[in-house]
């Protein structure tokens, strides 16, 4: 009988669900590892920067009160083990927000960060989908695995594409930000750069840097400091960064000071990836409003993981933080309208 | 819009799958459905459905899952009446693919709130099927019947779709599940028997991976489908196997009537009273079949070998396949257990018109049953007033243990027969398996 009605083989179902044209599971990136060399591997065209005008979170009927949430991953080599996983665990964000009433209309973005120093695929950007169905765009991601060996990779041109090539419904219409998870284990380099460099930059000798104009094909006049892009970047979106204790670099004090400094409190350590997307969730859920610390905390502990602690404590000052913000005025290099209607639609 | 109800009015086999792929297909312009079906509805049953379709080009389908229109590329829906078993679903996936079905989860979408058999069902409903001995109840052995009752039994417990995209919530009802499933086979099985269950930990993987994969249904999406154009609503099991209607013990988990798709039609909005927006096809064959124990009072072994199945052998939980005469007390039964019907589709007519040429007067209709001892003649059976009424208490059961059929000579015009003994036009009838071999009956209603 070809109906499968007897199959019990959940091992071979998994498998087949998460097979997407029945090959590997990831296929682009198996497409690239099995036919071309390291040198000459590209983005999925789904997923590529390069003269994208907007990457757009709208409205519908049937989505009325869209909520922009987007995560980009480093998937550098320093991230071992990680990428991978999170191609794995990330799928299920879209179900779980929905699932636990968080929030009733996610639109989704999946991004990989590298490193424009070394890497032949630096950024990847993927849509905004409101669809539960996530593992397309994830499928797509090429997990290069490259990057250098000095601590920095490029999430300022992460933080550029966000800023100055999305376009949210969420915001221009109802005044309210979207939300932007990097996870990765490094920092940021000094600035987003205008253009690229043929001279070494990092101590790599065949090290070739590209630059906004290269990546994105953006004409900048100059170099924008990552303080500035941020800064922009926080007017659209709640910006957090997850660094998970499996990366090279997990629990590094620099790394952790260096994205405090940009983003204060909204810094999260994750011993477990396997609670990423719980984790994602509950960030998304305090900072809807949804449910409260000690309830998410409880959701946690469920996935019996030591995650529970660390993250609930991480969520705590999050939660915590988020409070002063909405009583406290906008700072004054923050103070555009659209901050302005925001600040009050969260009080 | 005009959306079609495909039902059983027998025990099932009576060729669903091949009326639903019929309604999908070119042929049904010719009563006035022209424009494709959006999708295709499951509305009752789950995995142990097994409709059988073969494609003009030759490549054939058992569809249990999936909606029967797949072969011509249209989207099912499965309902929050339907009984969704993943693992099964990915196999189902796979012999698509091989089909040349691109990506069947593609088009497939879930209802949330719809309940999900796991292997934790299927060993109880075995475990319990196999103690019965004798006695067995002619289960398909999936673990349908121990979904709902588990369901039944812890209200709001019972892992769902929706969950599935909940790691934490889902591995958490899976272990009282699986919990519960131990319990219960501990009672059933003989002492020494080694249970292999998953974990729910490796299950709730399975399930992660399949809620991430397909799309996700509820009210308002179908309500959605509903407006965009024809929608097909795919009946499982038969009226006759009715959780309320059917002849105890021996009867499915679930309602095998329009009721169910006229509930989820009717909450989009669409008019169900109204024949031109939902239109009720009963389907039969030129005789009867049935899969499993209980009654058949017009079962005939000697037919059997005359109307062997190509796709319906002996299995090992339902035993073989048994085949008898038409029996138009079950056929007027199941039409006053539905609340009336619009139309009629006849399947197998080739069958029955070869033999009346190769075997003649071996295939018979039954017109009433007749009970021992002058117990008189039955032509109609009562319906009962309600769910969980006089009929689960094993009278109906009874009844048709001691009928005999009245059989008369097999009619030279099968639609005309039906039509009249069951008061609704004839919409299509079948002279063979692919939706190519139906033709617009004589005297079908256009229903545009």
């Amino acid at each position: 009988m070809g109906s499968g009605r007897w199959s019990t083989n959940i091992y071979a179902a998994a498998a087949a669900y998460r097979a997407r044209t029945g090959a590997d599971p990831f296929d682009h990136d198996h497409l690239m590892r099995t036919t071309r060399a390291r040198g000459t591997w590209v983005a999925h065209p789904t997923l590529d920067p390069s003269g994208v005008t907007v990457r757009e979170a709208r409205d519908s009927d049937e989505h009325p009160a869209s909520l922009p949430i987007a995560v980009l991953f480093d998937v550098t080599g320093s991230m071992g083990a990680v990428p991978r996983a999170l191609q794995r665990k990330l799928p299920q964000l879209f179900g779980l927000l929905q699932r636990r009433g968080y929030v009733e209309h996610p639109q989704i973005l999946f991004g990989a960060i590298g490193d424009a120093t070394c890497d032949e695929v630096p950024l990847q950007v993927g849509q905004f989908e409101s669809d539960n169905r996530m593992d397309t765009q994830l499928g797509n991601i090429l997990l290069e695995g490259g990057g250098g060996g000095q601590k920095t990779e490029s999430y300022e041109l992460a933080a550029y594409f966000m800023a100055r090539h999305t376009a949210l419904d969420s915001l221009t219409k109802r005044g309210k930000r979207g939300y932007l998870f990097l996870v990765g284990d490094e920092m940021n380099y000094p600035r987003v750069y205008a253009r690229g460099s043929h001279a070494p930059a990092t101590g790599w000798v065949s090290a070739a840097r590209r630059g906004v104009a290269e990546i994105i094909g953006d004409t900048l006049a100059e170099d924008i400091p990552i303080e500035a892009i941020y800064a922009e970047v926080k007017r659209m979106y709640d910006v957090y960064f997850i660094l998970p204790g499996a990366a090279f670099y997990g629990g590094d004090q620099q790394v952790l000071g260096h994205w405090r400094g940009l983003l204060g409190q909204n810094v999260i350590e994750l011993d477990d990836l396997d609670a990423v997307c719980e984790t994602i969730a509950l960030a998304v859920g305090l900072g809807e409003s949804a449910i409260d610390l000690d309830s998410g905390l409880a959701d946690l502990a469920d996935i019996g993981s030591e995650a529970g602690a660390s993250v609930g404590k991480a969520l705590a000052t999050v939660g915590a933080n988020r409070a002063t913000v909405t009583t406290s005025a906008a700072p004054p290099g923050l103070s555009d309208p659209a901050d302005n209607s925001r600040a009050i639609e969260r009080i | 819009m005009r959306h079609t109800i495909v039902v059983d009015l027998g025990f099932g086999d009576a060729g669903k799958g091949t009326v639903v792929d019929w309604l999908a297909s070119p042929a049904a312009a010719a009563v006035g459905l022209a424009d494709p079906p959006v999708a295709v509805v499951r509305f009752n049953g789950g995995a142990q459905a097994g409709h059988n379709v073969v494609a003009p080009d030759g490549r054939h389908h058992t569809f249990a899952q999936f909606g029967s229109a797949t072969l011509h590329g249209i989207p099912t829906v499965l309902s929050r009446y339907m009984l969704v078993q993943p693992i099964a679903l990915a196999a189902e996936a796979t012999g698509l693919r091989r089909l040349g079905v691109p990506d069947p989860f593609g088009l497939l979408s879930v209802d949330i709130d719809a309940l999900l058999t796991t292997p934790y069902h299927a060993a109880v409903n075995r475990a319990l099927e196999r103690s019965r001995g004798n006695a067995a109840h002619g289960s398909c052995g999936m673990g349908i019947g121990e979904t709902v009752a588990y369901a039944l039994a812890h209200p709001g417990d019972a892992p769902c779709v929706g969950d599935c995209i909940d790691r934490s919530l889902l591995k958490r009802r899976l272990e009282w599940l699986r919990d519960w499933a131990d319990a219960r086979l501990a009672e059933l099985s003989p002492a020494g028997v080694v249970r292999r269950l998953p974990t729910a930990s490796d299950l709730a993987d399975a399930y992660g991976s399949f809620a991430s994969r397909v799309n996700f249904s509820d009210s308002a999406a179908l309500g959605r489908l509903a407006r965009s154009g024809r929608l097909i609503f795919e009946g499982a099991q038969g009226v006759l196997l009715d959780e309320s209607y059917g002849f105890h013990p021996h009867t499915t988990w679930s309602r095998t009537t329009f009721a169910n798709a006229l509930e989820l039609l009717g909450s989009t909005g669409v008019d169900v009273d109204d024949q031109r927006q939902a239109l009720r096809i009963g389907v039969s064959r030129t005789y009867a079949t049935r899969h499993g124990a209980g009654p058949f009072v017009t079962e005939d072994s000697r037919l059997r070998p005359l109307l062997q199945e190509p796709h319906n052998g002996t299995d090992h939980w339902q035993g073989a396949f048994r085949v008898g005469h038409l029996d138009l007390v079950g056929l007027r039964y199941a039409v006053d257990c539905c609340g009336g019907i619009d139309a009629l589709a006849m399947t197998h007519l080739d069958r029955a018109e070869a033999l009346a040429q190769t075997n003649p007067g071996e295939l018979r209709v039954a017109q009433a049953w007749e009970l021992p001892e002058d117990g008189g003649l039955v032509p109609r059976l009562p319906v009962a007033p309600g769910p969980h009424s006089a009929h689960q208490d094993g009278q109906l059961t009874a009844l048709a243990r001691q009928a005999r059929p009245v059989l008369v000579e097999q009619p030279t015009d099968w639609a005309g027969l039906l039509m009249h003994e069951l008061a609704a036009p004839m919409l299509v009838e079948s002279r063979g398996p692919t939706w190519a071999d139906k033709s617009r009956a004589t005297r079908a209603p256009l229903v545009a």
